[in-house]
């Protein structure tokens, strides 16, 4: 019976594989040292391989950068800064008077700092420790020319009580099929470039790290935390089929991401993320998506202690668009109210929030909130595509209002001598019943429509979909919704403008079947639900989807069609 | 000498990322910079002086430099942490 030791488990997957115990014993090559006889050439070697080692690190910060790993790059950014502290330097040379001895007295520089920021007590000072004892151990080993490991042909399972960063970092992602940690933190820089690179990981194991020995076969669960050492054939038969699921469905989906999204008979249906963050792009550019169908901009707003600057926002901004590689970026204004306040707004409560002063209402009112958006997006749209969508719409006078004030915000700009884009997209969510019936008229004003469709259910079938006792009532096809998303679509297509959905429904295979047969341009939803809404399209025909969109449009009920596309997609 | 005092407002304080940015910008002047908090003083060039500072959200720093380019090394400091290190 194989031995099972208990973590936690921080970064999901199952990893399987031999452990390479990391964090070398340099005893025996210190042992071996020979310092030079004359203190001051002694003190010459340290500085030396301080320059020499900063060096180092600055050109594999350079390779990082280039590869994109810019989290690792920060953190060998720090390493590097520490090999040329001065206070280090100083250390070092204190320890040397006394120990004659150029890498011993980096150890003992290095170890003495990281005492003193254990003394703080706290997890963040104590996972710096970890780097500064990493800092010491690579200059020492330099010193003491002993090279850094290096990998077999196999991917190991790296495994120690502190592992160093630098270990992890300068290791090929391909080569590490998961990590271990003694010590608990959560905050290791370690664990940090692990999760950058998707690696199962383990911490917290404790003393039981040492029952772990170099070598031993290993598996490991990194959303369980559990690590199996020397497994069973039984063992190991109760996680092949889970690595060989996961490994099936990373590779498929890798392989569907590629491919583009179009019918059997060459209907294209454009397919993008919707993210909170500017860092959610590369997440979602890992699924396939064609660019951003919804960027909430509320992340901007949320947490703060006062409004955003324009700078703020520009900088996020910006981010988002460039990392969207010359796809549309569409960023939704403010879509804040009553339900969601923000202490520095000062909206006082209202008793129907959802029918109040919000989204677009607050933005018309309060142009010392929303002039600072809009110029920070017309600024971010020099550096690739970008889009302004408008929330909550529900006539023609407000499109008005906001086009007059993105003219407005231009002429600022162009007074301040500030760079923006002429050619930013204005468009609007189609989420209240008003806007839907009047879009063959707001067509006329907009570039494009984006169907919002958790609102535009609960508005229009006025249901709360947080209300327990009426929630059977709340359904995306309802006939109501999928006529008044029929029209939108038709009204779109008929005045040369493009019409997508951002809300729910647009993750929903059956309904991106439909959408796509009404005409939709463009579907926006979380990265991860891509994959099977590619896959749904791929496999149809536009005929046949036209056929049962049809039949559908024909019930009368929305739990029949349900019912129905289920039997016949 | 020119010396400026101000309070640090971004959540993290000088840690991590922003101390990063603080000793690269004050490594870029050739005058000596200081910094001054909880009743010590450092040396605003050095890392892991500053990092042992625990200079949390909150805290009130001066900032003191000595030399050539002093008033251009107080300026560029406070600017980036009245920026908030551009973190929120």
């Amino acid at each position: 019976m194989a031995e099972i030791v208990k973590g936690k488990g921080v970064i999901a997957g199952i990893a399987i594989g031999k452990i390479m115990l990391a964090g070398q014993n340099l005893d025996g090559y210190l042992m071996a040292y020979q310092p030079d006889g004359d203190l001051d050439a002694e003190k010459k070697k340290a500085t030396d391989a301080l320059d020499k080692v900063a060096e180092i690190l600055q050109s594999n910060i350079e390779k990082l950068q280039a590869d994109g790993g810019a989290e690792q790059a920060a953190i060998m950014e720090a390493h590097r800064m520490m090999v040329q502290d001065p206070m280090l330097a100083e250390n070092i040379n204190t320890q040397l008077d006394e120990l004659h001895n150029a890498p011993k007295a980096v150890l003992a520089a290095a170890e003495d700092q990281a005492k003193q920021f254990e003394a703080m007590d706290n997890e963040y000072f104590a996972a710096r420790a970890v780097d500064l004892r990493d800092v010491g151990k690579r200059i020492a080993k330099y010193l003491l020319g002993v090279k850094e490991p290096e990998i077999g042909d196999g991917a190991v399972i790296l495994c120690g009580q502190e592992i160093e960063p630098s270990v992890i970092a300068g290791l090929p992602s391909d080569k590490i099929a998961g990590v271990i940690l003694g010590a608990g933190s959560t905050t290791a820089h370690a664990v940090i470039i692990a999760k950058a690179r998707a690696i199962p990981t383990v911490v917290g194991v404790g003393s039981a790290i040492e029952k772990i020995a170099d070598g031993d076969a290993v598996i490991l669960d990194g959303e369980k935390g559990d690590i199996v050492i020397r497994p069973s054939d039984e063992d190991r038969a109760g996680y092949a089929e889970r690595i060989k699921k996961q490994a099936e469905l990373k590779a498929y989906y890798e392989e569907l991401a590629k491919l583009p999204t179009v019918t059997q008979d060459g209907v294209k249906v454009q397919l993008m993320a919707n993210i909170g963050s500017p860092d959610d792009v590369d997440n979602a550019n890992k699924y396939g998506a064609e660019g951003v169908g919804l960027f909430r901009s509320e992340f901007v707003f949320m947490g703060k202690q006062d409004i955003p600057t324009e700078d703020e926002q520009f900088k996020a901004y910006k981010e988002a668009v460039e990392k969207c590689n010359g796809n549309l970026c569409v960023i939704r204004t403010m879509d804040i109210g009553g339900d969601k306040p923000l202490p520095y707004l000062q909206i006082p409560p209202e008793e129907n929030p959802f029918l109040g002063f919000r989204a677009v209402r607050i933005s018309l009112k309060r142009h010392e909130l929303f002039m600072p958006q809009l110029k920070a997006i017309l600024r971010a749209g020099v550096f690739g595509k970008a889009a302004i969508m408008v929330p909550m719409v529900i006539n023609v006078a407000e499109i008005l209002a906001v086009k007059k004030l993105v003219e407005e915000a231009k002429v600022e700009l162009a007074h301040e001598g500030k760079a923006y884009s002429d050619n930013v997209q204005i468009g609007i969510m189609v989420e209240t019943p008003a806007a839907a019936v009047m879009t063959p008229v707001l067509a006329k004003y907009v570039d494009f429509f984006s169907i919002g469709t958790n609102d535009l259910v609960q508005y229009t079938l006025a249901v709360d979909r947080g209300n327990a006792n009426i929630s059977y009532l709340y359904n995306h096809f309802n006939p109501a919704v999928l006529r008044l998303i029929q029209l939108t679509i038709k009204s779109a297509r008929e005045n040369g403008i493009w019409a997508g959905m951002c809300g729910e429904m647009a993750s929903d295979p059956y309904a991106a079947v439909i959408l796509m047969a009404m005409g939709i341009n463009e579907l926006s939803m979380s990265a991860p639900s891509i994959p099977r809404v590619k896959e749904k399209l791929r496999a149809i025909t536009s005929k046949r989807a036209e056929e049962i969109l049809e039949v559908i449009m024909g019930l009368e009920d929305g739990d029949d069609v349900k019912a129905q596309l289920n039997k016949l997609i | 000498m020119t010396e400026a005092t101000m309070t640090i407002e971004n959540k993290t304080g000088i840690h991590a990322r922003p101390a990063s940015i603080f000793v690269q910008t004050a490594s870029k002047f050739k005058s000596k910079v200081q910094i001054k908090a909880k009743g010590k003083t450092v040396d605003a060039k050095s890392i892991l002086m500053i990092m042992s500072m625990g200079l949390v959200k909150g805290t009130e720093i001066t900032i003191i430099a000595d030399g050539p380019d002093e008033g251009d090394a107080v300026k560029a400091l406070q600017d980036l942490v009245e920026s908030k290190f551009g973190e929120e």
